[in-house]
Parts: structure tokens; C-alpha cells; sequence
């Protein structure tokens, strides 16, 4: 079969998956006949049906939205909140999926290899990395907190109200901005691709510049020192580009983790090994893993579903 | 009428349902991919819909028709399972979980497919999750989202075109 032929005969299987997904769907002889035209409409219909059922392990949505308002003095009613009527205001929703039927509504949490959009109503965006926990408040819209993980912030600037992202102890406030973030063990590292911001404005007032990383622990005596990182490599997790210049292969795990999905040990010998190089998420993840190993002068052994890397 | 004799009265009628439309559905199972083994399967059929507690069903043929189609879909799981255990690779990578032996794709699949269908704008996607998570109606979620029917089939075959060719990537 042709490409095109084959597009053609998988959207009429898509079609068919559709209308059967209604209990009342009668057509069979309709269908036996659309099976009987092409030999090969059979197995594509099997594809496409079994990917549907597959589609079961989706998690479910509990609040199908969460509605942020600008202005915090109207508050919204509990219904207004959590319901489908508010249509209307759905234009400035901000879609929260994933969410367990009992979890708290403004926790967005990821697994690992999974990334997640937000909209904000002000048009501010964050993308989430794997394994990361983003928690929004629908009190104040020009807030998100980073309780761990990885998240890029696409912030639209107002000058009299900053948007402030908290991870840990840390506070970031936007002058107008993208930034990354990542929270882990008790550190927090922001690195701007646009604009200027702030970090702890209170305590450290460090400005970090586009084209600017700081590395900052929670129990740091002096604020963090102010390094440069190239733009084109600040959340690189989006695109499955991670580009590193001299970074222990533990925080590479992690990133891998996060980004991708995999299980990355590395051996105590091999922990001090510091690594320069970019990496590509490659779909054969085996690849990825060998492009690792041969960068950092690693070995690397399957354990279970994921990798070690020894010496 | 006894519980009992209620449960009879539906045996007895799927077994006339299957008799009376042997060859139409021994000619579905063949189209469907059974080929010369379309016989055997009628059996596996009849056993699978006499010995199996069934409530009460409105369509008769309707009902039976689909376990057809359902057997065939678990024949097609079943050759591709057995097909990728000789692949290491994706064995590691399966879904952990009561269900993990059946399901086709890993959970990182999932979690690219869950992009996929988030890629393709909010109004698809929620539409899409209030048909296949929520099991709505088209119909309902048009009224619901106050769009019409044919946006709601038109973002349904969007969203499943995306997802279809996200799939296809897994295989490449």
C-alpha cells in the first residue's frame, strides 16, 4: 500500500474506532464491508483500535479546568471553579490534566519523561519537565512555586506586578522574561534565555541577565555567583538537546530522569566524572545511553529497565 | 421471572443469534483478518458468549458482532506480544502494573502520546478526553462545549489522527 493510500485507509479506521466507541453502533455489515475492500484495512484497523483501548491507561481528568482570574477581589464561586458551565470563561483557562480525582486541583505533577504545558490567563506559560511537581495558586495568579524538578517559565512582564516563582527557600521575580528552573536536593538553579531577573530579591538580590545560570543551596552562606551558559542550551529538555559544560554525571541522570524517562545509576567510582558534551534523546533511548557512556569514558550495563554506568 | 430463568432466556438467545447469523459472522471474522482459521474462531466465539455471564442486552446481533471484533482484537494483541518478547528492549520498557502484559505501549509511550494530544489545542484535547476518558456522547459534548457535532467529529479525528502518528513513531 501507498503512503497516501495507507493515510487514507487509517483515517477511515480512526473513523470507524469513533463510532464504535458508541455502545449503540449497529453497522457491522457496514464495516465487514469496508474490511472485505483491502486486504490490508484489517490489521490497520487492528493498530488503530488497540492503540484505543490502550488509551485506557490515560489518566483520568478530575477538575477538567482551573480557572485563573487576573483579578483576585472577585472571587470565583466553588462551582465556578471546578465546573463545566463556566464555558465561557474557558478562553482563559488553564488546563490542568493528570490530576488523581482527589488531588489538589493547582498541583500539577509530571512523571518521569512526561512534559506539560500550562497556559496562565495572563498569557504566561510554563512548560514542566518530568518527574516535577509545579504548584499554582488561584489567589494569586503571578505565582507558581517549583517544589521540585524542572520548568521553564515564559513570564509576560508587568511592571507593577512581577510574576515570582518560589523553588525551596529560593524566590525568582521576573523583569520581563524566560527563564529555567531546577529544583533537586535542596538547590535550585535558574538560568534566563530572556530578559533580566531577580533572585531573592530580599536577601541576595542577585540580577541574573539572558545568557546568565546561577547554582544556589538552600543553605548557602553568600549569594550565588553569577555564571554564563548559552542561550540556544537553556531548556534544552524541550527539545531533547541536553548540551553540558563540566557537570558531575549524577545531575546528567537526574536530567535524564526528568526529560526522558530513564533510570541512569552511576557507580560511586564514576560519580566525580565530570561531563562536556551534548546529548540527544534519541527515540532508541540505547543510544542515547551509549552516546553517554562514550562521551564520559563510562561503561554501561542494563540493570532492570534502566543503565548503569560504571568505569 | 427468576433471576435464573432471565439468564437462560439470554443464553438461548445469543446461541439463535449466533446460529441464525453463523455465516454472516464467519464472513466478518474472515474480512477481519481470520482468513481459512474463521471456522475455529466462530467456535472460540460461541464458547466465549455461551459460557460468559451476560446481563441483559438490547441488540442481540449487535452485541455479538462486537465480541467478534473483540476476539479479534485480542488475537492481534496477543501475535504482537509474542512477536516483541524476542525484542529485550521492549520488554524493559513495558508499563509496570496489573494490566502491563496487555497493553501494547510503555508508559513513557503514553506519556508522548498525552503530548501528542495536547499539541493539538485545548479545544481538540478536551473534547477528546470528555469522549475517550468520559465516555460523553459526541452529541452531549457539543451541547456541553457549545460547538456542533461536526466540530466535535472533526477535533475527535484530529486528535486521533495525532495520536495515530505519534504511534507510528514507536515502530519506526
Amino acid at each position: 500500500m501507498h503512503d497516501a493510500a495507507r493515510t487514507a485507509a487509517e483515517a477511515q479506521a480512526i473513523d470507524w474506532v469513533i463510532r464504535q466507541r458508541d455502545p449503540a453502533f449497529g453497522d457491522w455489515d457496514g464495516f465487514a464491508d469496508w474490511l472485505a475492500a483491502d486486504p490490508a484495512h484489517a490489521s490497520i484497523y487492528d493498530a488503530v483500535a488497540t492503540l484505543d483501548e490502550d488509551l485506557e491507561a490515560l489518566p483520568p481528568v478530575a477538575a477538567p479546568s482551573v480557572v485563573i482570574y487576573p483579578d483576585a477581589q472577585r472571587r470565583p464561586s466553588r462551582r465556578a471553579w471546578f465546573g463545566g458551565a463556566v464555558a465561557a470563561a474557558m478562553v482563559a483557562a488553564v488546563a490542568l490534566p493528570n490530576l488523581g480525582l482527589f488531588a489538589d486541583p493547582n498541583r500539577i505533577e509530571t512523571a518521569p519523561g512526561e512534559h506539560r504545558t500550562i497556559a496562565l490567563s495572563d498569557g504566561s506559560k510554563i512548560e514542566i519537565n518530568g518527574a516535577s511537581v509545579v504548584v499554582l495558586d488561584k489567589e494569586r495568579p503571578r505565582f507558581a512555586r517549583l517544589e521540585s524538578g524542572e520548568a521553564m517559565f515564559h513570564v509576560v512582564h508587568r511592571e507593577t506586578d512581577p510574576f515570582v516563582v518560589e523553588a525551596g527557600a529560593s524566590r525568582i521575580v521576573d523583569l520581563g522574561t524566560a527563564f529555567n528552573v531546577v529544583r533537586s536536593a535542596k538547590r535550585t538553579s535558574v538560568a534566563v534565555s530572556e530578559g533580566v531577573v531577580l533572585y531573592n530579591p530580599d536577601r541576595d538580590k542577585v540580577r541574573i541577565v539572558a545568557g546568565q545560570v546561577i547554582d544556589a543551596g538552600d543553605h548557602d552562606a553568600k549569594p550565588p555567583k553569577v555564571r554564563d551558559v548559552d542561550v540556544a542550551n537553556i531548556g534544552g529538555w524541550r527539545t531533547g538537546l541536553l548540551v553540558y559544560n563540566g557537570v558531575s554525571l549524577n545531575v546528567v541522570a537526574e536530567d535524564l530522569k526528568r526529560t526522558a524517562g530513564m533510570e541512569v545509576t552511576i557507580a560511586p567510582e564514576a560519580a566525580d566524572r565530570s561531563f562536556r558534551g551534548a546529548l540527544i534523546i534519541d527515540k532508541d533511548r540505547n543510544r542515547t545511553i551509549a552516546d553517554l557512556a562514550a562521551l564520559s569514558g563510562t561503561k554501561v550495563e542494563k540493570l532492570g529497565g534502566g543503565w548503569v554506568l560504571t568505569r | 421471572m427468576t433471576e435464573a430463568s432471565d439468564r437462560n432466556d439470554a443464553v438461548q438467545g445469543i446461541e439463535g443469534v449466533l446460529l441464525a447469523n453463523r455465516d454472516r459472522i464467519v464472513r466478518f471474522l474472515q474480512v477481519r483478518g481470520a482468513g481459512d482459521a474463521a471456522e475455529d474462531l466462530f467456535q472460540d466465539l460461541w464458547m466465549r458468549l455461551t459460557e460468559r455471564e451476560t446481563g441483559p442486552v438490547a441488540e442481540l446481533l449487535a452485541y455479538v458482532m462486537r465480541a467478534a471484533n473483540n476476539l479479534m482484537l485480542d488475537r492481534y494483541r496477543s501475535t504482537r506480544q509474542s512477536e516483541r518478547r524476542d525484542q529485550a528492549w521492549s520488554d524493559a520498557t513495558a508499563v509496570q502494573g496489573p494490566s502491563a502484559e496487555r497493553m501494547l505501549i510503555s508508559r513513557e509511550q503514553l506519556g508522548i502520546i498525552e503530548q501528542a494530544i495536547a499539541a493539538t489545542g485545548e479545544r481538540p484535547a478536551r473534547i477528546f478526553r470528555r469522549f475517550r476518558m468520559d465516555g460523553i456522547q459526541q452529541r452531549e459534548i457539543a451541547g456541553e462545549m457549545g460547538v456542533s457535532l461536526s466540530t466535535v467529529e472533526a477535533d475527535l479525528r484530529k486528535v486521533y489522527a495525532a495520536i495515530a502518528t505519534a504511534r507510528r513513531r514507536f515502530d519506526a
